[in-house]
């Protein structure tokens, strides 16, 4: 098995864990028009319940459950305590911004006296090797892979033939149009920050179980990551996230085989900063990320 | 005075603008009139440079204008106002009106390092020019209040009397009297006249008919992206398509 | 209170001043959201150790690795930490300062700040990586010995000169019509262009004034501390900087020395006090220093977000009703 082909499984796996996290932060975004920069705490905050409850013995599968509700509640008292209060008061965008780093701040914080600054893993046997071709994966990495595949899946199904999917759509296109139209917006702001909050609880286990250790350092990595596909697929545009995930996991894992894995999280840094200065609406083109005028 | 020829502005699939061209002349006021989403509002943009047309040229006093940024034909005399309020609100009514003026030794890096008493004259100078113009729209006793505390009739006056202090050419406004109590409209109406009597070229987007027929020498008709008529209220009153599509009333 | 004490408080409060002045300029009068504001008190820092080391091949240096190493007298390496700071925001500034959507723009910096700092931990011969560069000579350490207090004096003078001057540049630039057009700039950027302001130009000037200050303060920080590494210059210390800016007042020149004084100064000793007095769990004193910034920048834009000393009216001579102007916040 060449290094190519090494590198492109681990772009098939690292792909499918920036898609979960994406795809969330995403919605956050073009659903409430929030960047919530507390997403990768988020993430980090999950995969540490699920490594309590690994350390009681508890498998990761399991584990990864628990960080989902986990995610879902955090995210969701987040906003209704937090964002949504700053969010009625007219606070400007970027005033928004400097509440959601606070925050992040804050999290990350309060966490290391709990957890230390030291990092972890998860106890948990890789699985036999499985080959496909020229390329060898571990089975925990085939079964991320899967359960990437699966919640696409359900989002796409969620967004598509759910009634609370086509008011999301609509509140994400036009809230003030929506909730003329007789949307509950309210229930659905919440509806989307438990949905997410769970992508991004199981996207922080599934991170951390992906990667040799973990520490709350690692918040800041995830939360750009998520970012760049996010932006670079269209911020706000869902399918756009999971296209954003396709090409910066497969480009990072391709660029840490050829030059350094050191860099790996500079190539992502590096693509989302490009886009937001030279293209900022992303792929899946969108007014969302444009100038506001005025 | 202001020529624009054959206009297009198209954004995400949508004709804004379609081939619009119309030639204002000069020392008149113009009327722009026309349904909601008839364009009216992009074109105005265009003309200012706030937003790039997608093809077609825009020439003032002769010269091509087409590639300049808003900045630029500002500095040349094409000043436009905002539909929606656009004041300087964190500055009081005089500030908003200094900042205007162009002439202003200390408005820029090495004339603010070099201290008060390099622009103190220039300064003193503006100050009482502008203080003329808000004892001629009455606005004296708001001098030092903040611009954002103003109604929205001041405001739109704020802004009038901002664009003078250019002493512009042409002015484009856009909706000068929307959202104004109707006294000052009155006011605002009389403004216009004098400043017209000055010699200042006028390009004015309304809706309110009445004011358009007291107030503009000749109206251009837009709708969905086109003109369909031009010439005076009077002359565009008996063509009966026109009629249809707007002017009731 | 020995004098190395007193020293250490009054050149870092020194320190936090010139940047908070500088990130004034740029976040409170221009409307710049520079979120990466330390990358540029970091080059300054940078730039005024490599010009003022010997080379590392050097004896006592060289176990280290950096480029450079030029041994120039000072004030040498206090101007090259200036310059740059300005010649940094010429490409920062020419990437970012477009029509961007200003969260956009501000998260675009957040992370370029990130990159820098990642880029040169790993890029262990450029400027030593991840361990940074130490042994930095001190100004003027050949002709005064810095281990006496004369010396501690001399640096606080020094420090001084440098507030001053960046004093000088605010105070001159707030106070006059460049001023007024950077505040309209940033009330309205569309509205000022359209009186013929040029937004580009102007949030280009300001940014390298800004950044050549920020050069400034890293210059004299590091001349005193006389080491430098990636662990002091991380993101977060852009936050604690901007928290100054708003609790101190954005837009003014004295809420922006308020806010230096309260936030980073002031967290400063508090943490020292905690520490002497054994409060809380050692080691994880700053951790809560970090929960207290948080909901300090939080508790502020909630109830206060003009800062302690808002931006004050203009008011001019003449005016006809003086008496009745006082000091009434904005709109």
């Amino acid at each position: 098995m060449s290094l190519f082909e090494a590198a492109f499984g681990f772009g098939l796996v690292s792909m499918s864990v920036i898609a979960l996290a994406a795809v969330g932060f995403t919605m956050q975004f073009g659903i409430t028009n929030i960047i919530n920069l507390a997403y990768g705490q988020v993430m980090i905050t999950s995969a540490y319940v699920a490594y309590y409850l690994n350390r009681a013995g508890v498998s990761i599968w399991i584990g990864m459950i628990a960080g989902a509700i986990f995610g879902a509640l955090f995210s969701f008292l987040l906003n209704r305590i937090v964002y949504a209060p700053f969010q009625r008061k007219g606070t400007t965008l970027l005033g928004m911004v400097i509440v959601s780093l606070a925050v992040s701040l804050m999290i990350a914080n309060l966490l290391l006296p709990i957890v230390g600054y030291y990092s972890t893993s998860y106890h948990q046997d890789p699985g036999g090797l499985i080959r496909l071709g020229g390329i060898a994966l571990t089975s925990n990495q085939i079964v991320i892979i899967v359960i990437a595949v699966a919640v696409m899946l359900a989002i796409h199904g969620l967004l598509t033939y759910t009634r609370l999917g086509k008011a999301m759509r609509a509140t994400a296109a036009n809230p003030s149009l929506a909730r003329n139209c007789g949307i509950p917006t309210q229930r659905v702001v919440d509806a989307v920050w438990l949905i997410t909050g769970a992508l991004c609880g199981l996207a922080g286990v599934v991170a951390a179980l992906n990667a040799d250790s973990f520490a709350i350092a690692s918040g800041a990595g995830f939360l750009i990551t998520a970012l760049a596909a996010a932006v670079l697929g269209g911020a706000g545009q869902p399918y756009g996230a999971m296209i954003g995930a396709v090409i910066i996991g497969m480009v990072t894992e391709l660029s840490a085989a050829q030059w350094s894995p050191e860099y790996k999280d500079v190539v992502a840094f590096g693509i989302l900063v490009a886009v937001m200065v030279l293209r900022p609406q992303g792929l899946l083109a969108r007014r969302g990320a444009l100038a506001a005028a005025g | 005075m202001l020529v624009a020829r054959d206009i297009h502005r198209h954004f995400e699939g949508m004709r804004a603008v379609d081939g619009v061209s119309i030639d204002v002349p000069k020392g008149q006021i113009t009327g722009l009139i026309g349904p909601n989403g008839a364009g009216k509002s992009t074109f105005m943009a265009v003309l200012a440079g706030t937003l790039p047309a997608t093809s077609g040229s825009i020439s003032f006093e002769g010269t091509d204008i087409t590639h300049l940024p808003t900045y630029t034909r500002a500095r040349r005399g094409v000043v436009r106002t905002f539909q929606l309020p656009s004041e300087f609100a964190r500055l009081t009514v005089l500030e908003n009106l200094l900042v205007a003026a162009p002439d202003n030794r200390g408005d820029s890096l090495w004339g603010a390092l070099r201290g008060k008493s390099y622009w103190k004259a220039d300064e003193d100078r503006l100050v009482a020019q502008a203080r003329a113009l808000l004892r001629r729209f009455g606005m004296t006793a708001k001098e030092s209040d903040y611009a954002g505390t103003m109604s929205g009739g001041q405001k739109r006056l704020i802004e009038i009397m901002r664009a003078l202090m250019l002493r512009p050419r042409c002015l484009l406004l856009d909706e000068p009297m929307s959202g104004v109590h109707p006294k000052i409209v009155d006011e605002i109406k009389q403004y216009l006249q004098s400043l017209r009597a000055e010699g200042l070229t006028i390009l004015m987007v309304e809706h309110e008919l009445h004011m358009v027929e007291q107030l503009c020498d000749s109206v251009v008709v837009m709708a969905q992206g086109k003109v369909i008529g031009s010439g005076t209220m009077a002359s565009l009153r008996r063509q009966q398509e026109i009629v249809d599509a707007y002017l009731v009333g | 209170m020995n004098t190395y004490y007193a020293a250490n408080l009054l050149i870092y409060a020194g320190v936090d001043i010139i940047a908070c002045l500088a990130l004034n300029l740029q976040f409170g009068v221009s409307g710049i959201t520079n979120f990466s504001f330390i990358v540029f008190q970091a080059v300054g820092a940078y730039t005024a150790a490599v010009l003022s080391m010997p080379p590392d091949t050097a004896a006592g240096y060289d176990f280290q690795v950096y480029f450079g190493g030029y041994q120039l007298p000072f004030p040498i390496p206090w101007i090259g930490g200036a310059v740059a700071g300005g010649l940094l925001s010429i490409p920062v500034g020419f990437f970012v300062l477009r029509k961007l959507r200003s969260d956009y723009q501000a998260i675009a910096l957040l992370v370029t700040s990130i990159i820098a700092n990642t880029v040169i931990t790993n890029a262990r011969s450029f400027l030593n990586g991840a361990a940074g560069l130490a042994l930095v000579p001190q100004p003027l350490q050949d002709r005064i010995d810095p281990s006496t207090d004369t010396y501690q004096y001399l640096y606080v003078g020094l420090t001084a000169l440098g507030v001053a001057l960046a004093w000088f540049v605010s105070a001159r630039i707030v106070n006059s019509p460049f001023g007024r057009t950077l505040r309209a700039m940033r009330d309205h950027e569309l509205a000022a262009t359209a009186l013929g302001k040029n937004p580009v130009r102007l949030k280009m000037t300001i940014f390298i004034v800004g950044g050549m200050i920020a050069g400034l303060s890293g210059a004299i920080l590091v001349g005193f501390i006389q080491v430098w590494a990636p662990s002091v210059w991380l993101y977060p210390e852009t936050i604690i900087l901007f928290a100054a800016v708003i609790v101190g007042g954005r837009g003014n020149n004295i809420g922006a020395i308020l806010g230096a004084l309260l936030v980073p100064v002031g967290f400063e000793e508090v943490t020292r006090l905690m520490e002497r007095l054994n409060i809380g769990p050692p080691g994880f004193i700053p951790a809560f220093e970090w929960v207290a910034i948080g909901l300090l920048i939080m508790g502020f834009l909630w109830f206060r977000p003009d800062g302690v000393r808002p931006e004050p009216r203009h008011v001019f001579e003449g005016s006809p009703f003086p008496e009745e102007v006082e000091s009434v916040r904005a709109g």
